[in-house]
């Protein structure tokens, strides 16, 4: 299943207890342009397959690649080069940032881990991006809301281009208009970039607008087979 | 239940004109603006809008949970009960605890597993409940069963703590506590927030089941999805302010206010399109209508702020509504 | 269902006359901060008058000024001497603020270096984790069963009694409350989000210590160090009350009531007890500034519902 571009998953078991994992034999493709959508209730393991996949959480076996590279290590072992491929969001925006760090800082810094040139106008572009004002910018994570929050991960993750995108339920903090306003920036990056979106989501009428395809994870830990649009009574 | 119908009869919360201001270092923070409702037994307000602006506080007005900094305008007028009417913003906080919270006024708290003390089980919360609201009974045990059971949950779920307990077990748990003491009025604060789509549309439906039984909800969220299911009328905010009110299907049909209808647009259901712009920081808010900067049928006229206008039992703050 | 009721909200000029404070509920006040503004006032002000004294007596009267005056040994407290003489005819309260300048230095850079210390081995079991988080914190509880005392004395004695062995002493028994509350604040903020976001967004490991970690951590840090201070303090009285502590040409507050012990039975009760008097003050001040910190930084400020 190797291929040029894509997020692909294969037999991956993963859990915070070798006896009871949480995701187990679960195969995933997200090639480059797609947006996969992966529903389920809670607690059913979504967060901890989008942490597999974005290198934060080993798993107990099972195989991972990136545009074509095998993933070997994971967190602070895996090479900067690849975890740069992927950009992140989380469900809570309060949390996803430093709360001594201005916006700007925060969103600037992937750009200045990776020493890129001239980052100031980089930041300004991606604000733009995601429709944060300058003033805006310069305030802390407590004197903004919740979706102006983020806005800024947004901002963030889309720093240094990533051709995957996993967003981990970021739109359940927030309401209908900002949840529309950054779909729209994802997909309009989408289509600039050709990356891939995995997008997590309990709420199956986003999914159903939001993605191409849509996969289940029952409780079990495993993937449904049924996929796409039309699929039937869930349990 | 609720008790007595004599009761019912002139239940009612009447806010008029209710502000809230916070002063924090160097602004002023202009939370809640002139807000005006009225809530009575057998129905079930939904107040509506993004978060930031300002629903959180309102409710937070009512129950006399303002932090210091606090400073309030208006009335909110709670009658019935045989009681006189009282003011919850000027009443003093042993009234306020001793006749009002968990009696007249009960709250479904967001994120309702961090609203329990993580070292006692459920059971012994809701039992501490029904000592504190009914101290006469002989067996508390018996009634806190009953109180849950119509929450519908298990006694056996009782007995977990509330790490054990799953969303919507936590999220019936916070409801059982809030009928504990037989309020006629529960004010459920994003209670959707981070539930699945069926823990949603059971919670709903227990909502609505609890307005049929004579209960008065005042539902506050940001899911106009949910909304659409349990409210009898949309009140919907910006800003702090109300921009229009009227009952569901009117609000949710043939909405008056362009913010409105850009947010029914903004659903995945719906057109997907986001409202424009950014809503306006409540520490410095314009002196006309503070939807001008997103709107797209501004008039000259909007540079006044508009009052809530009256069309045919459908109110919108507007000079140029849809 | 009620009817709608129609509502004329007030005009804005009524509304400008009707804001009043909001009733305080226990839970607002729960939330506010616990210490009464008077702590705080008085702290500050008895610290300003000593830090002044501290500081500016010694330029006015000079270093060595300690004027001996045989004639006037052994006089107790009156107007010319408020805090008597000693057995040298040297001014009490002078050698007081001699003696806390001494003891507040000292106390000062020992509590730094204790806290810097307790910085390291925390922020290192926090962030490294596994065996290494182990093994640090066996030390800290094996450490902490000792009485610290003892372990200071002994230390003192293995490196004879002098200014830097009593700055080493005091830093190697007081670093475990700064080690555990570094490595448990730590501990709690790599369990956020941001620190994921740091890792995907190519941080590495130093990286995020030193951006992300280490600055959330410092106001705790800050913290710890100043209400170590009277810690510190008293740890090198103790010392030099049993004349472990500082050398006598260092005259610090523990060296002035170690001295006195003599005098104390021949009735010369200001010699001892007003060095352990200006001493209290001083620690109660550095503590009650301390704790008024400490209520800042940790809040409830806003209740559950707030915006």
């Amino acid at each position: 299943m190797l291929s040029a571009t894509g997020l692909y998953a294969h037999g991956v078991v993963a859990g915070y207890d070798h006896r009871r994992p949480v995701i187990d034999a679960v195969d995933l493709a997200v090639a480059g342009g797609e947006t996969v959508g992966l529903a389920g209730p809670s607690g059913s393991g979504k967060s901890t397959l989008a942490r597999v996949l974005a290198l934060l959480h080993r798993p107990y076996s099972g195989t991972l690649s990136i545009d074509g590279h095998l993933v070997t290590g994971y967190r602070h072992h895996a090479a900067r080069a690849l975890r740069t491929r992927i950009g992140v969001l989380f469900q809570q925006p309060r949390l996803s940032v430093d709360p001594r760090m201005t916006l700007r800082r925060a969103i600037a810094e992937p750009l200045r881990a990776a020493r890129a040139p001239d980052v100031a106008a980089r930041v300004r572009e991606l604000a733009e991006l995601v429709a944060l004002t300058p003033d805006l910018l310069d305030r802390r994570p407590h004197e903004v809301s919740d979706g102006q929050l983020q806005r800024a991960c947004l901002a963030r993750a889309l720093a240094l281009s990533p051709g995957h995108l996993i967003c981990d339920e970021m739109t359940t903090m927030l309401d209908a208009s900002t949840t529309a306003a950054l779909v729209a920036v994802i997909v309009d990056y989408q289509q600039r970039v050709g990356a891939g979106v995995l997008a997590i989501s309990h709420d199956t009428v986003l999914l159903d607008r939001w993605a191409d395809r849509v996969l289940h994870l029952a409780p079990t830990g495993r993937l449904d087979p049924a996929t796409g649009r039309d699929r039937g009574e869930r349990p | 239940m609720v008790s007595a119908d004599t009761e019912l009869a002139v239940a009612e919360l009447a806010v008029t004109g209710l502000s809230v201001r916070f002063t924090i270092p160097g602004a002023r923070v202009a939370a809640v603006s002139d807000v005006s409702f009225t809530v009575c037994p057998g129905e079930c307000l939904a107040l509506v809008g993004e978060s930031g602006c300002g629903k959180s506080v309102l409710a937070a007005a009512l129950l006399g949970f303002l932090p210091a900094n606090a400073e309030v305008a208006g009335h909110a007028i709670l009658s019935g009960g045989g009681t006189p009417p009282l003011d919850l913003l000027t009443a003093p906080d042993r009234v306020l605890a001793r006749t009002v919270r968990g009696r007249r006024i009960g709250l479904v708290p967001q994120s309702p597993a961090a609203h329990l003390t993580p070292v006692r089980t459920a059971r012994a919360q809701l039992e501490e409940t029904v000592r504190a609201h009914h101290p006469a009974l002989r067996r508390p045990r018996e009634h806190a069963e009953a109180v849950a059971a119509r929450a519908g949950l298990n006694p056996s779920d009782l007995d977990r703590y509330p790490h054990e307990l799953s969303g919507g077990m936590a999220q019936r748990v916070a409801t059982a506590l809030a009928l504990v003491g037989d309020p006629w009025l529960l004010i459920a604060d994003e209670p959707t927030t981070g539930l699945d789509r069926a823990l949603v549309d059971a919670l709903v439906g227990e909502l609505r089941r609890l307005v049929d039984d004579g209960h008065a909800v005042l539902l506050i969220t940001h899911d106009l999805a949910a909304v659409g299911r349990v409210a009898d009328r949309i009140a919907v905010m910006y800003a702090g302010r109300l921009a229009e009110t009227g009952p569901t299907p009117a609000v949710l049909d043939t909405p008056l206010h362009p913010y409105t209808r850009g947010l029914l647009d903004s659903l995945p259901d719906r057109a997907f399109t986001p409202v424009p712009g950014l809503p306006p920081l409540l520490t410095d808010l314009p002196a006309g209508c503070a939807f001008t900067p997103r709107c797209a049928r501004m008039v000259p006229a909007c540079g006044q702020r508009p009052t809530l206008a009256d069309h045919s039992g459908h109110l919108v703050a507007c000079h140029r509504p849809c | 269902m009620a009817d709608l009721k129609v509502h004329r909200p007030e005009p804005p000029a009524a509304q400008a006359l009707g804001w009043r404070p909001a009733a305080r509920s226990r839970v607002a006040a729960a939330g506010a901060p616990r210490s009464p503004r008077w702590r705080l006032v008085s702290s500050a002000a008895v610290l300003s008058v000593l830090t002044l004294a501290v500081l500016v007596v010694p330029l006015v009267v000079g270093l060595n000024q300690q004027v001996v005056d045989l004639s006037a040994a052994y006089r107790p407290p009156r107007p010319a001497h408020p805090f008597g003489t000693d057995e040298l005819g040297r001014d009490v309260l002078l050698r007081c603020v001699y003696g806390l300048r001494v003891s507040l230095a000292v106390g000062l850079v020992a509590a730094l270096v204790s806290t810097l210390l307790g910085t390291a081995v925390g922020a290192v079991a926090g962030a490294v984790g596994g065996w290494t988080d182990r093994l640090l914190m066996r030390v800290v509880d094996a450490v902490a069963s000792v009485p610290h005392l003892l372990l200071g004395i002994v230390i003192v004695a293995v490196l004879r009694p002098s200014l830097s062995a009593v700055v080493v002493s005091i830093a190697l028994t007081h670093w475990l409350s700064s080690a555990r509350i570094v490595r448990s604040e730590i501990l709690s903020l790599r369990a956020r989000p941001f620190v994921d976001a740091a890792i995907v967004g190519g941080s590495s490991r130093l990286r995020i210590m030193a951006r992300h970690l280490l600055p959330n951590v410092a106001p705790h840090v800050l913290l710890a160090a100043t209400l170590m201070v009277p810690h510190a303090v008293w740890h090198e009285t103790a010392l030099s009350f049993l004349g472990l502590g500082l050398p006598p040409h260092l005259a610090s507050i523990g060296n002035m009531i170690n001295d006195a012990q003599r005098s104390l039975l021949t009735g010369g009760w200001w010699m001892s007890l007003a060095p352990g008097v200006v001493l209290i003050v001083a620690t109660l001040a550095v503590s009650g500034l301390g704790g008024v910190w400490r209520d800042r930084l940790n809040p409830r400020r806003r209740s559950e519902l707030s915006w």
